[in-house]
């Protein structure tokens, strides 16, 4: 870890839905380099941490700032800082009237931060990289769930993040695809990539990250390297929930 | 009088009549799709007084007949500010309210029918709003719309027949006249109707062809 700025620093994060208390007061650095496996019960409010970090969601108390910049939807420049933070969804998300390079190239065209071009070969590069370059120009509906995934990564990559944040990104895929898409992120952990990913994968937590959260009833319940938190938890409610979710 | 010669007769009127119909029908339903465009905007506006508006204007088109819609506006208002306004226009007026009531729920609907996943995925990757309205919602949006608006069209094309009680002479009325003069009720209707539904079937196969088109499944 280093000691320099944190890339994501959240302080005192409250988000309520109504008079529903999801998140209850979260602090929390991430440093450049990091991955963090985000681990916890359904209905803790994983998800919803992950979504305020790009503010796809409105904190309703706290602040988050990346590389310095608090994120706030409201703000001028959100477009902006959220060009730097990539997001993978759970249900992929892709833009089905687009062809898969058209999904990829769309925002750094719109963006401009590449023309035309640039983008289409930086897109053929990434499709490589996930394994689907023979998959340019068909349309998303098309694919396979897996492959849906690996393009919507490849689409994220094309902004070059300085930040990828995967919401359970393989809970809507079938089994025997869930493989493909952990490979493409381990891959992406390997090179160095900044991630934040909420999962239900404990193996990849396992071994990929450099730091596992355990998140329940809104709040950090317990942090610390996979070895600690898998190996040996601290707080009964980790314990109670790594047994459930092992033995299946 | 043979079937023929009453054809032979009857057709350039009733050609004349399908005319005004198609006139009538095309002129509206292109006031009616700004109209509606606008109105559904309003209707998915922050501004309460907006959308306070819409939901007024689409009550009342929803809620009275159309034929009350035409009389109100041909012989209430113009009797009410004490002007003549054509039946033609009284009719354009009308229809175009009409259908654009309605068709400001269907883009409301289709709008609202794109998975809110779309608008995420396309605002984390730093699309502004605009940007991800015109170029990921509304493309989508319009695909599902397409089967609904078609519908309003063939709808309004043959609610232009109603407002032949304010005495425009388009092809319903042309048909009536005919029959005023011949007593042939039973031939002059079904050449009536024969007109209508062939201008509704080419206005669905070519729907159909569009749709197909812009369809989303590879």
């Amino acid at each position: 870890m280093t000691s320099s700025e944190p890339k994501v620093m959240i302080r005192g994060l409250h988000k309520y839905f109504g008079k529903n208390e999801v998140l209850k007061g979260i602090d929390c650095d991430i440093h450049t380099g990091e991955v963090v496996c985000v681990i916890g019960p359904s209905g803790s409010g994983k998800s919803t941490f992950l979504r305020c970090i790009n503010c796809l969601e409105e904190p309703t108390a706290g602040t988050i700032k990346v590389d310095g910049n608090v994120m706030d939807a409201e703000a001028k420049n959100i477009d902006e800082l959220r060009e730097d933070v990539g997001m993978v969804f759970q249900q992929f998300n892709l833009f089905p009237h687009l062809s898969v390079i058209e999904n990829i190239t769309l925002a750094p065209v719109l963006r401009k931060r590449m023309n035309e071009d640039e983008a289409k070969k930086v897109g053929m590069e990434l499709l490589a990289r996930v394994g689907l370059a023979d998959k340019a120009d068909a349309r998303p509906n098309s694919l396979s769930g897996g492959q849906k995934q690996r393009v919507a990564i490849a689409r994220a990559l094309a902004m070059r993040p300085g930040l990828m944040l995967f919401d359970e990104p393989t809970s809507a895929l079938d089994p025997e695809m869930v493989g493909e898409v952990l490979d493409v992120m381990r891959q992406l952990a390997e090179e160095g990539m900044t991630m934040v990913v909420v999962t239900h994968e404990m193996g990849f937590a396992r071994q990929v990250s450099s730091r596992v959260l355990f998140i329940d009833q809104g709040i950090i319940a317990e942090e610390g390297t996979p070895d600690e938190v898998f190996g040996n938890p601290q707080n009964p409610r980790t314990k109670s929930f790594l047994n459930k979710v092992l033995e299946a | 009088m043979t079937f023929i010669e009453l054809l032979e007769q009857s057709l350039p009127l009733l050609i004349q009549g399908l005319k005004l119909t198609l006139e009538l029908a095309f002129i509206s339903l292109a006031i009616a799709m700004v109209l509606g465009i606008l109105a559904s905007l309003m209707g998915m506006s922050k501004n309460p007084i907006l959308r306070g508006i819409n939901s007024a204007f689409v009550a009342i088109i929803r809620g009275t007949p159309l034929l009350v819609q035409g009389f109100f506006i041909y012989f209430g208002i113009s009797g009410l500010l004490n002007i003549r306004i054509s039946a033609f226009l009284a009719g354009v007026i009308a229809l175009s309210l009409n259908a654009g009531g309605y068709l400001s729920e269907i883009f409301r609907g289709g709008i609202q029918a794109v998975d809110p996943g779309q608008r995420e995925a396309a605002r984390s990757l730093g699309l502004s709003a605009r940007q991800t309205t015109w170029r990921i919602i509304i493309p989508q949006a319009v695909r599902i719309c397409i089967p609904s608006v078609v519908n309003q069209w063939c709808i309004t094309i043959k609610d232009t027949s109603i407002i032949s009680v304010i005495g425009l002479a388009e092809l319903t009325k042309v048909g009536q006249q005919i029959i005023a003069r011949t007593y042939r009720s039973f031939e002059v209707w079904i050449m009536v109707g024969v007109m209508y539904f062939v201008v509704i079937y080419l206005l669905t196969v070519l729907a159909r062809v569009v749709e197909k088109k812009v369809s989303l499944d590879d």
